[in-house]
């Protein structure tokens, strides 16, 4: 029976804790990685506290600070479409480097030659939603509430659909058009600066700009961290508080099945088991049901983030975000969670267990068969 | 095989199997494709979290929202944090989410 009640509260603790745990680590790890692919420094234009359109002018005074190898206007921005909102993305086509792109399934990237045609590519939520397919017309409904047709170019991989399955990719004067911004404004400005330079240290020649705000990589990072680790945190600290609970149950099932334990006890002094022996056999009793609980409730944890997208918990890291059927929660299971989770499992248990053992194990023998009989 | 030896046995059948999903796990993210010509070309750090949520405007819940909401592409992450508490509250919101404070951060 204590075996039992052990084993099941163990398990449920540390199937949530690893779920989340590992979670929470692939969803940074992933911002991580777009952080690293991100602009080095990204200009924004603030007034009164608030982000707005940041004046095409600007660039020319950014490109002339030292160590900027490159100023990248960008007009983005969010279409809603049903319940969904997708995410609008308009490029300076003049302005990209690559000419083949793995992530396209079908179709093909814009080009240059696409400026101001109409032409997208799109993400398989969208797609999916519209069902729509390389060649098609869509009419998306822009905040003015007026229609803007679109021709389909290209369609984004399912592989590439943790980053690309709610874009829609447009040359950037397609992308005013659509958000119906003014000429000589733009969103922001992605600033790359050369390989020489750190881009705090350019960031820092910005200052003289007036309502500017400059973001690096670093604080981007930061961000994200702060957000998954916060709700992430405040969860694992509710189940660890569980887990701890767990310990206590399992210590009060050692003390009050405690009679059959002190009969056990005595009986194996009378055989000529010294203390130490009946501690090192509760220490394996302990490790053995420690080890199997903490280690297959990981594993449950596991594939419930990564096969099925932890329904339940997942709401709770995302809230108000949801996570399109068309891709799986990013799941890492790094060696600090596992270790960590063992720590604040196997360890408790052993203390638990062990303690109440060696309280047994000093009593007389006679004396402890003749209570527990009692 | 005797039922004593049950227990014991599945235990280390168990941690190794985790062992082997962490490492797999591991390698798997090592050698995953990034697609790091449309990162970089795109140049938006968020991951395609969508939302359902069209209050963001909202000038109440802007407060909470805006401390990643101005993000490129971060218009969402925010979001699940705003339950906890009143980030301006936070120490680590009011000093790591950048504009959060509605100052200008440079440099």
């Amino acid at each position: 029976m204590r075996s039992a009640v052990i084993i099941v509260t163990f398990l449920i603790a540390t199937t949530m804790v690893s779920a989340v745990l590992f979670t929470k680590e692939g969803l940074e790890r992933e911002a991580e990685i777009s952080v690293k692919t991100a602009p080095d420094l990204t200009v924004q234009y603030l007034k009164a506290g608030r982000v707005e359109l940041i004046p095409l002018e600007y660039a020319k005074t950014i490109a002339g600070v030292e160590g900027v190898k490159a100023v990248i206007p960008r007009i983005w921005g969010y279409a809603g479409i049903s319940t969904y909102t997708f995410t609008v993305i308009g490029l300076d086509t003049s302005s990209i480097q690559y000419t083949s792109f793995g992530s396209i399934e079908s179709g093909r990237f814009l080009t240059p030659d696409d400026a101001g045609k109409g032409n997208i590519v799109i993400g398989k939520l969208i797609a999916g939603l519209l069902n729509v397919k390389v060649g098609d017309d869509i009419i998306l409904l822009s905040e003015s509430v007026e229609a803007n047709k679109f021709h389909v170019v290209g369609l984004f991989s399912d592989a590439s659909s943790i980053y690309t399955a709610d874009m829609i990719v447009m040359s950037i004067q397609d992308a005013r058009q659509f958000f119906r911004m003014p000429d000589g404004y733009v969103t922001d400005f992605a600033v790359y600066v050369e390989d020489y330079e750190q881009p705090a240290n350019v960031a820092a020649k910005m200052s003289f700009l007036p309502n500017a705000r400059i973001l690096d990589q670093d604080l981007l990072l930061r961000g994200y961290k702060a957000a998954y680790g916060a709700r992430g945190g405040i969860f694992v600290t509710l189940w660890t508080i569980l887990l701890v609970g767990a310990a206590l149950v399992a210590f009060s099932q050692a003390v009050v099945v405690g009679h059959e334990s002190k009969f056990e006890v005595g009986l194996l002094k009378t055989f000529g088991f010294t203390t130490l022996d009946i501690i090192e056999v509760r220490l394996v009793e302990s490790l053995v049901l420690g080890f199997f609980a903490t280690s297959l409730g990981m594993i449950l944890g596991y594939v419930y983030a990564a096969y099925f997208n932890a329904p339940g918990l997942v709401d709770i890291l995302l809230g108000w975000a949801f996570l399109p059927r068309e891709f799986r929660l990013p799941v890492f299971i790094s060696w600090t969670s596992v270790f960590s989770i063992y720590a604040v499992t196997v360890i408790p248990l052993i203390i638990t267990t062990v303690v109440p053992a060696w309280l047994n194990a000093i009593t007389d023998p006679e004396l402890a068969m003749r209570r527990a009989a009692a | 095989m005797k039922k004593i030896y049950f227990m014991p046995i599945m235990a280390i059948i168990l941690t190794s199997a985790l062992m082997l999903t962490c490492i797999t796990n591991q390698v798997s993210w090592q050698s995953r494709e990034y697609f790091k010509e449309l990162r970089y070309t795109i140049g938006l750090p968020s991951i395609a979290i969508g939302t359902n949520y069209e209050g963001t405007r909202n000038p109440l819940l802007e407060v909470f929202v805006r401390s990643l909401y101005d993000i490129p592409g971060g218009y969402d992450y925010v979001v699940p944090s705003s339950f906890i508490d009143t980030p301006l509250k936070l120490k680590d919101y009011h000093e790591s989410v950048p504009g959060f404070n509605l100052t200008t951060r440079r440099g």
